[in-house]
């Protein structure tokens, strides 16, 4: 059996980009996001566009026993990667304390235990004697504390951290972790929505998904730890670094509090 | 020039029927006593638009299809459904395809099969009904296929390393490209069809039309701009005329033109012509869509 390339939250937008940009490179795929139904389309759509063999199973990953049943079919399919990609991952905008307990339940699942469960499955299942390639998706908002995004920046900077500590403990062993830290991402209408009613800022600090879905993968071919999506995009992430947080976290709230 | 030719008894399907272009040629074709199978992705707006075409034309014999074609498997549940009303109401088979619906998006996304939603809705949709529809376009004496193309098929090229633009993404460039595809389906089907063949394919100029398109899934800048061009644009009813003109007049089935604006033949771009390219892109497209010619007995001419 050949090893592919292994993508969650495939049947987003970002997901998708990602999909069809790893079988432009010839590479196999194994899909997973929730709904069957989205992946089968997904998989028929690029299989035949492309000559890949695209593999699918669906799982619900902020339910621990369908994630245990998505990698009892890995082990059991016996199933080798070259590649993991994270994208799932839910965005609750609002102020925290509007929140409801299941949502805050679902990022904490979602974004923490399954970001990690599945990274460790596949580098059970990597493909010996060949380098491994993990990228998670992150968020600009990981480099600052961000009101009505309290949530979603606090866990993506989790993701940042984490990446860059396990991208030193597996250097040595052939494995690569890239992290895509992009602004906004028109996926989908609501999302263009939003990046239009910031005006000119959103228009500047947005790329477009395939282009960044291309970059992100060669980034990681060239084992570059950050990828961050566009100059304004990047020299934001660089005043991070300067500004402290409690600065940064009153000045975004003069914007958008 | 609206032809006098009436269509009683001639079955017509048209995409994006719901408004602009697609609604006006409708509401044409009904006066002109076609029934017409009106597809759109909108239940309410299918509604109103059937409402509308009835108070235009009381007695007019139109039904509509719920259709997603950013979705190729919906565009196969769509000509499962125009075979069964089909059968159901008797007509011997289709006498007109009008490919019409089209859409611009400012951003590159997605349509669920991972293609670029411009080529998939503006391109593989029509490309895929008319291959499935085409045993119902054989069933009668003279059938046409129209494509709503554009003058702005001029001046274009495909990025054959990059169709979709996934790297380099350029809404205008997309669109474009879209209906350069339109015309060079309709050049390359009618070379597979051959020239004995009842069924005949055309593109058509409908010229600058004052409609939502440049409106819907895009951002501000994108909105503007077509606000301003399209205000000088003619209404969405002369823009039909030019359609209906392709869709009931007999005598453009004698001529060998497939270009057409203003109810009058001329010569697409000299790119669109070339053989190379019309090979490339139909197997290209026939690839995405997961069919073969063999099955369509649509072999490429050599």
């Amino acid at each position: 059996m050949r090893s592919m390339i292994c993508i969650t939250g495939a049947t987003g937008g970002l997901g998708r980009a990602f999909a069809v940009e790893c079988a432009c490179r010839g590479w196999d795929l194994f899909l997973t996001d929730i709904s069957a139904d989205a992946l089968e389309t997904l998989a028929c759509g690029i299989s035949s566009t492309y000559m890949v063999n695209v593999d699918f199973y669906p799982s619900d990953l902020t339910d621990v026993s369908s994630r245990e049943r998505l990698f009892k079919h890995i082990t059991e399919k016996g199933l080798i990667f070259h590649g993991l990609i994270n994208i799932a991952g839910p965005d609750y905008e609002g102020p925290f304390a509007q929140r409801t307990p299941e949502q805050i339940r679902t990022i904490l699942r979602l974004n923490i235990e399954a970001n990690l469960e599945m990274t460790f499955e596949a580098l059970k299942h990597r493909e010996k004697g060949r380098s491994f390639r993990i990228i998670n998706v992150s968020s600009l908002a990981s480099f600052y504390p961000m009101l009505i995004k309290a949530t979603y920046a606090a866990y993506k900077r989790f993701l940042l951290d984490f990446s860059l500590a396990i991208r030193e403990e597996l250097r040595r062993k052939g494995c690569t972790v890239t992290v895509l830290c992009p602004a906004g991402m028109p996926t989908n209408p609501p999302c263009i929505h939003a990046i239009d009613i910031q005006g000119f800022m959103g228009r500047i600090t947005t790329k477009n998904v395939g282009y960044v879905a291309a970059k992100t993968i060669d980034y990681a071919l060239k084992g570059r730890p950050v990828y961050i999506p566009g100059l304004v995009n990047k020299i934001l992430g660089i005043i991070s670094r300067f500004v402290p947080s409690t600065t940064a976290a009153r000045l975004i709230y003069e914007r958008w509090g | 020039m609206l032809s006098e030719q009436n269509m009683i008894g001639k079955t017509v399907v048209i995409t994006g029927a719901t408004s602009g272009i697609g609604l006006a040629t409708t509401i044409m074709l009904a006066q002109k006593g076609a029934f017409v199978i009106g597809a759109g992705r909108d239940k309410a707006k299918c509604q109103k638009a059937e409402e509308t075409i009835l108070e235009n034309s009381p007695g007019a014999q139109v039904t509509f299809c719920i259709a997603d074609l950013s979705c190729l498997s919906r565009v196969k549940v769509l000509a499962l459904n125009i075979n069964r009303i089909v059968n159901e109401k008797g007509c011997k088979g289709i006498d007109v395809l009008i490919n019409n619906a089209a859409t611009v998006s400012s951003w590159y996304t997605t349509t669920p099969e991972g293609f670029e939603t411009q080529f998939a809705v503006n391109h593989l949709a029509p490309f895929l009904l008319t291959h499935e529809l085409l045993p119902l376009l054989k069933k009668t004496p003279e059938a046409r296929i129209i494509m709503v193309s554009s003058g702005s098929h001029f001046r274009t090229r495909f990025n054959w390393d990059d169709i979709m633009l996934r790297k380099r993404y350029n809404c205008l460039l997309a669109y474009k490209q879209t209906k350069l595809a339109n015309v060079m389906f309709s050049i390359e089907l009618n070379r597979r069809l051959g020239e004995d063949s009842t069924v005949r394919a055309f593109s058509v100029d409908p010229g600058l039309v004052n409609t939502e398109i440049g409106m819907k899934g895009t951002s501000g800048l994108v909105k503007w701009f077509w606000k301003k061009r399209s205000s000088h644009g003619i209404t969405p009813r002369e823009a039909a005329s030019g359609i209906v003109y392709l869709a009931s007049e007999p005598s453009v089935m004698r001529e060998k033109a497939v270009y057409w604006k203003n109810c009058k033949s001329c010569n697409p771009s000299r790119y669109s012509q070339k053989g190379e390219a019309l090979l490339k892109l139909w197997e290209i497209s026939e690839k995405m869509c997961g069919i073969s010619s063999e099955k369509y007995k649509l072999p490429p001419v050599v």
